[in-house]
């Protein structure tokens, strides 16, 4: 990968976005930061398809367009704040094309939540994103988290303060407007301290169809015996390039659940790294990918098992319809010493269409050996049993089909804990499954 | 771990002695009159020749693949002599004319060739280094027309099969070390069983590798026609060397309508000593093409030996309902290193595919299963189950799965387990409460581990694996 080409794109790209950005006026180790990222940046290149990670992702069209930074900052209509926002009391941060809005976010009044800008650093927030960001997410090998790095603009951090509950949920909420094509690179950054607990729901979604590039990355710092509960949503427009990293620290006797949903985007890329970085760490990792059309959804997954007595968990699901080609890679690696680790990862995909893609790859690199390790994988049609059984009791094969492809999704969707926001996800994979 | 299985894993390798026979020796180094040398020593055709010429041109092209999950010092191509071959004495027309240092050392090895000929029916073909010695049952064979000599010996006698064949399922420029067999291999086996007849015995090759620092290129071809079976076994084992030898060769199988072939391999060369040195570097492609329909191409691998083993033993399944399998089980000791699975490319309707891969490491090694199911647009209804299981001795060895898969066709079922577990505690204990010592416990622990591979072996293999496997791991445990 870090083969010293100057690659044109890249160097167009940079140009471009560094006339724009300003520097962060508060905080001087962001700054530098984003110096270093620039500097890595320039050493990297756009991975191909000849390169072992992105062997089945083809991400040259990028080089197509230019995605700007959006010119003009575009506000919400009521009808799609209705659409987007949630129906319980949330702490609600929005994004804009990669731009914050205060106007339509709100905060919690009570010291459960701390939410800061990248821009306007203080307190708390500032020491904390000083010894994380940036920390989690690595940006030597990964040219898409260099890049957003570099070019980071606008982006908030989170903390949860030690032995605390959050009240309510975090809502963060990325929407592309879809008027012109930009690009944006969102930020985050979520500490829970020791003992902390909070639900975070992160969502992308499109306001209306056409192209444009989200390059997000989020970093999570799980303190020891905290709990983060990670909902991810991502509904862009099917023309989109989503390209997002998320990387999550779990330190002794914490424990973090994530569920990710893949719906949007004509290609997609999730890079999901977790450390289990204290003895007794523990992550169960679900995921969710539902593609159709032409769209391309690729799911990465790195559990890293740095220390004894952790466990994990991993359920992903594709559902592959029409000309959609669905990736999964999930590695589980298990490092010397790390012994009574518990591991076990599973991957189901259903191809809908004759012309259906599926390629997977799970994988375990094991150096302990008084561990339980396993994992499986599966491709196949829906149970041909289980349909004549549903047509027997009187449903017609369409209706059967979709409700045996609808439970197999559900599956994942019962993990969300935010009651409306399953609800609309029901709503929108019993559409989708409709349509096909 | 227990000083009763230390001492197991630490056993010292029981095949290693050198043979002095003389032999005949090509200079150091690779370039292409040393190719057009070993064309000449073996009197081969022309077309042989530009066979070798364009995989030798096509291998300087080349880039030593990386991508692998072992490591080495990198190769010296030009410190390896590419042709040894024993001085020909005369035309041996039976066993008492083979040179009686040669029979000693496969005595000393526990193969008494005439007496396994006689005993188990097997019809050996003798690899000694690079040049084939004694071929024994050929006759009986020929009777029902199947022809079983060495590649050699195949190109003088029937250049219009090799023609047809060779290169057909792993061709010259498929990867780097094919590449490099195809254009300096000396020896090999070759077999083709005709339309409709069953093989009446199983066929057998033995290698050694005897000449220090003369790598070993061997080609192995077998054809099966029509409707015809056979079951092959390949055994390997070779002397105790402290420099690496390289080992690349090629096998090819080609089966045709309703054809089965069976190829088994039993693996034990030199893995060099307890501290990594020495040992040979096992780098083979071996792939079968089941061409017509209904065919079955079945892979059964037990790999103990090499300082490095890095293969894939592979199916194409083109023929409508054929069939591809692999059954494997490797172990690895001390610094041993493999990455060892298969490839299964499904391409004909309604094929089917079978992995079993069993992955045993102890002492400082590492072991990865590295596989490929490919369902192809066409392949209607295909069918494949993988199943991967490893077993862990001790805390500083290393076990890892890669399993690809790759599905193109919504019709296709592919299911891929992969679990790793240990020799437990308990489980000792439990034996021991019985009056078993830990040593036999491990042992019938790890053959019922390796019970699904064990099985597909042919008997007289299956009793040797058995034996290899507890005195690999004996110590390891505990």
């Amino acid at each position: 990968m870090s083969t010293a080409i100057w690659d044109d794109y890249l160097e167009k790209l940079i140009e471009s976005w560094k006339k724009e950005t300003q520097p962060f006026r508060t905080v001087s180790y962001l700054n530098r930061l984003r110096t270093n990222a620039l500097n890595r940046v320039e050493s990297l290149r756009l991975p191909t398809i000849r390169d072992e990670e992105w062997r089945f992702t083809d991400i040259s069209s990028l080089r197509n367009t230019p995605f700007p930074r959006a010119s003009t900052i575009s506000l919400l209509s009521l009808d799609s704040q209705k659409n987007t926002f949630l129906n319980e009391p949330v702490c609600r941060l929005v994004f804009v094309d990669g731009q914050y809005i205060p106007e339509l976010s709100s905060l919690v009044d009570d010291d459960s939540v701390t939410v800061c800008r990248l821009s306007g650093l203080a307190n708390t927030c500032a020491s904390k994103a000083e010894r994380h960001l940036g920390q989690l997410a690595d940006f030597q090998d990964s040219v898409f988290v260099a890049l957003n790095t570099a070019l980071m603009h606008d982006g908030v951090c989170i903390v949860i303060p030690a032995n605390v509950s959050a009240t309510i949920p975090v809502h963060v909420l990325y929407v592309t407007s879809g008027k012109e094509e930009v690009a944006a690179y969102p930020r985050c950054l979520l500490v829970a301290e020791s003992g902390a607990e909070v639900t975070i729901v992160e969502e992308y979604v499109a306001l209306r169809e056409g192209a444009s590039l989200t390059n997000a990355v989020t970093e999570i710092y799980i303190g020891e015996s905290a709990r983060v509960n990670h909902i991810r949503v991502q509904r862009e427009a099917p023309q989109a390039f989503h390209i997002a990293n998320n990387a999550t620290f779990v330190a002794k006797a914490a424990r973090y659940d994530s569920v990710s949903f893949a719906f949007g985007a004509r290609i997609s890329r999730f890079d999901q790294k977790i450390t289990l970085a204290g003895e007794g760490a523990e992550c169960q990792i679900d995921g969710l990918a539902l593609i159709a059309g032409r769209q391309l959804a690729d799911t990465h997954t790195f559990i890293d098992h740095a220390n004894p007595h952790c466990g994990s968990r991993q359920l992903h699901k594709c559902i592959v319809d029409e000309s959609a080609h669905g990736v999964f890679s999930g590695k589980i690696m298990v490092r010397p010493h790390s012994q009574q680790t518990d591991a076990k990862q599973l991957n189901h995909n259903l191809l809908l269409s004759e012309k259906a893609r599926m390629d997977t790859k799970p994988q375990l690199e094991i150096f302990a050996d008084d561990v339980k390790c396993a994992h499986g994988a599966t491709v196949g049609q829906l149970d041909k049993e289980s349909l004549f059984y549903l047509q027997s009791r009187g449903l017609a094969e369409e209706a059967a089909r979709n409700l045996l492809t609808y439970a197999f999704g559900g599956e994942i969707i019962n993990r969300v804990v935010v009651a409306s926001l399953r609800q609309r996800l029901e709503e929108y994979i019993l559409a989708r499954t409709r349509i096909s | 771990m227990s000083a009763a299985l230390q001492n197991l894993v630490n056993q010292p390798y029981k095949h290693g002695f050198v043979t002095n026979i003389e032999s005949d020796i090509a200079p150091k180094g690779l370039n292409e009159d040393i190719i057009r040398l070993i064309s000449s020593k073996k009197n081969e055709p022309e077309w042989l020749l530009a066979f070798r010429l364009d995989a030798y041109r096509r291998w300087l092209n080349m880039v030593e693949p990386a991508w692998q999950n072992v490591k080495y010092p990198k190769i010296d191509f030009q410190a390896i002599s590419y042709y040894s071959a024993p001085k020909p004495k005369k035309k041996l027309a039976s066993m008492d004319e083979v040179d009686p240092e040669l029979l000693r050392t496969f005595e000393k090895l526990g193969v008494p060739m005439h007496e396994r000929a006689a005993l188990a029916g097997v019809a050996v073909d003798v690899i000694f280094d690079s040049v084939s010695v004694a071929t024994t049952y050929k006759e009986k064979l020929a009777e029902v027309g199947i022809i079983f000599c060495s590649i050699s010996e195949a190109v003088q006698l029937y250049p219009e099969l090799i023609k047809q064949y060779l290169g057909t399922v792993v061709p010259p420029g498929d990867n780097y070390y094919a590449a490099l067999n195809s254009a300096v291999f000396t020896d090999g086996s070759f077999c083709f069983i005709p339309k409709g007849v069953k093989c009446p015995m199983d066929l057998s090759t033995y290698f050694r590798i005897n000449t220090e620092e003369s790598g070993q290129f061997e080609r192995t071809l077998i054809i099966a026609e029509e409707g015809a079976s056979v079951s092959y076994l390949e055994g390997c084992t070779a002397p105790r060397f402290d420099t690496n030898q390289l080992h690349a060769a090629v096998v090819e199988l080609i089966a045709l309508d309703d054809a089965d072939i069976k190829y088994s391999t039993v693996q034990n060369w030199y893995a060099g000593d307890e501290n990594g040195v020495g040992g040979i570097y096992n780098f083979v492609t071996k792939r079968g093409l089941a061409k017509g329909r209904n065919s079955r191409i079945s892979w059964t691998q037990v790999e103990t030996g090499s300082a490095i083993t890095w293969k894939y033993p592979s199916c194409i399944l083109r023929g409508e309902n054929s069939v591809g399998e692999f059954y494997s089980v490797a172990v690895t000791n001390h610094h041993q290193q493999a990455d060892t699975g298969t490839k299964m490319i499904h391409i004909g309707a309604n094929t089917r595919s079978t992995i079993v891969s069993k992955g045993i490491s102890a002492g400082q090694s590492n072991s990865s299963y590295r596989g490929l199911v490919r369902i192809t647009p066409a392949a209607r209804n295909a069918r494949n189950y993988s199943q991967c299981d490893s077993m862990l001795i001790g805390n500083q060895c290393g076990a890892h799965t890669f399993p690809y898969i790759q599905v193109q066709n919504n019709s296709a079922q592919v299911e891929h387990e992969a679990s790793t577990s240990r020799i437990g505690e308990d489980q000792l204990f439990y034996f021991s409460q019985r009056g078993i010592g830990a040593e036999e416990a491990v042992s019938m622990i790890i053959n019922g581990f390796c019970k699904e591979v064990f099985q597909q072996l042919p008997l007289e293999f299956a009793v040797e694996a058995t034996k290899l496997l507890s005195f690999k791991l004996e110590g390891s445990v505990g």
